[in-house]
């Protein structure tokens, strides 16, 4: 260990020092992410994130709000991309792994098509499609929903608004669980590898479905067709350009929405008192569903890197030095959430930070935040009553995206 | 009561107009807009929702 910062003195926080120390000590080893694929990691993050940031071998973390808002509110921290692109892609995701001021160019022209009045219209299809999935497997009275239910909703509405046709469903789930997925055993290099060629699939699939469409003269006007007549600054977008977003698209897209929904509905099925209460008045599910978002924090994690020297709580994080960033930590501060380790249903406010903050904001936030209270609202209007199977045992994923899965859950099966 | 939104702060998060849409509204970016910066009486509990739940600290309130 090299330096820790701002140590308690009084004995009553002896304990909470030490906790921080052991959990930074497993951060650099490699039993971190086992410590936190359980059903309750809280307690371990809240311990991160009692220090205003923990430095250990080289490694610097940050989890206290404070902390991470010094980090992420300033104009000199870059994101992913400083530490190159994300899953060994060719070119840096647009609009991930971009910095300003080419970053806020292409974030006017995303946001306005992700805008919360903008996919508004789309409710309505989530419902349909809920209802559709449910069907398939509500007479039977257990599923794994992971599998039946979390992954498949968001992956359908990714494929219809990006104008892709439907039977294409498993092969983009495929890709997805190759391009993100760890499989146990596999040298770094092999997974760099599986990376590369799931990457390398998608890329030359969205190639061959731009090419036709510009053979065709007909763009379409879905997420695609507008991403081929729209224009930043003055400029048509480039081939280039255009993969480097759906890409980035499906990367973010396709996973983490499917991850919240399996952990919110994992947590309900453990807190059955909770769950009946936002059943019987369904109007709480967007405060539920901000409240369960804080608490499961289903992207963790980040990576900021300051371009200045910045000074975080009592140290000076010089210019160039990555700084991991553990939204999941800030989503527990005291400071920052009254009685955080309670998990209130009804609570507000709520500024929490599993969409991110600062100018990474996660671009998708308002389709999550429809798609997630669309789906919750029409499974439990079909299925109010549900348990984690007995005999079966929940499993986490804890990085880069916490997830349950499989998510065996089941229910009584009138008459 | 006097409300205050900076614009350079304001990431598009749109928990204000969300929860506050008669004090916040938002532009086609998503970005939030200020609909009434002197507080309508009886709307200052909404207000300091709005400050509060805002995760960039964009939104001010002098009182």
């Amino acid at each position: 260990m090299s330096e820790t910062t701002a140590l308690p003195a009084n004995q009553d926080e002896q304990s909470d020092e030490a906790l921080t120390e052991g959990i930074a000590a497993e951060a650099v080893g490699g039993d971190f992410a086992a410590m936190l694929a359980v059903p309750e990691p809280q307690q371990v993050y809240a311990g991160i994130g009692s220090a205003p940031i923990i430095v250990m071998d080289g490694n610097h973390i940050v989890g206290a709000a404070k902390s991470v808002d010094t980090l992420t509110r300033s104009h000199d921290v870059r994101g992913s991309g400083a530490l190159g692109n994300t899953q060994s892609a060719d070119r840096p995701l647009i609009p991930l792994d971009i910095d300003r001021p080419e970053h806020t160019k292409y974030r006017k022209l995303l946001d306005p098509i992700f805008a919360a009045r903008a996919i508004a219209h789309l409710e309505a299809d989530v419902r349909t499609l809920a209802d559709e999935l449910i069907d398939k497997f509500i007479e039977r009275g257990h599923a794994d929903v992971y599998d039946e239910f979390c992954a498949v909703l968001p992956s359908t509405i990714f494929l219809r608004l990006m104008g892709i046709p439907l039977s294409e469903l498993h092969y983009f789930l495929q890709n997805k669980d190759d391009l993100l997925r760890d499989i146990d055993g596999e040298t770094i290099a092999q997974r760099e590898a599986r990376y590369k060629a799931a990457g390398k699939r998608c890329y030359a699939y969205f190639n061959r479905v731009i090419d036709e469409r510009e053979a065709s003269g007909e763009p379409g006007d879905d997420i695609l067709g507008r991403l081929m007549t729209a224009e930043v600054e003055g400029h048509s977008l480039t081939r280039e350009n255009i993969l480097d977003i759906c890409f980035l698209l499906m990367i973010a897209g396709l996973d983490t929405v499917a991850a919240s929904l399996s952990c919110i509905l994992s947590w309900l099925a453990r807190h059955p008192d909770e769950r009946r209460r936002v059943v019987a008045n369904p109007e709480m599910w967007p405060d539920a569903i901000e409240e369960l978002m804080r608490w499961e924090t289903p992207v963790p994690v980040a990576s900021r890197t300051p371009t200045v020297d910045m000074q975080v709580g009592d140290t000076t994080v010089a210019a160039g030095t990555q700084v991991t960033v553990l939204w999941a930590a800030a989503n527990l501060d005291p400071e920052k959430f009254t009685d955080p380790l309670t998990v209130d249903l009804t609570r507000r406010p709520n500024p929490h930070y599993s969409f991110a903050s600062g100018f990474h904001r996660c671009l998708g936030s308002h389709l999550a935040r429809m798609e997630l209270r669309a789906a919750l609202d029409q499974f439990h209007k079909r299925i109010p009553e549900y348990q984690i199977t007995p005999g079966s045992e929940l499993k986490y994923e804890a990085l880069p995206v916490r997830l349950a899965r499989p998510l065996p859950l089941s229910w009584v099966v009138p008459g | 009561m006097r409300l205050e939104l900076d614009g350079e702060a304001c990431q598009g998060h749109g928990r204000c107009y969300s929860l506050t849409p008669t004090l916040f509204d938002a532009d086609d970016q998503g970005h939030s807009v200020l609909l009434e910066a002197d507080v309508p009486a009886g709307q200052e509990s909404s207000a300091r929702q709005a400050v509060e739940s805002c995760p960039e600290g964009a939104i001010a309130l002098h009182e």
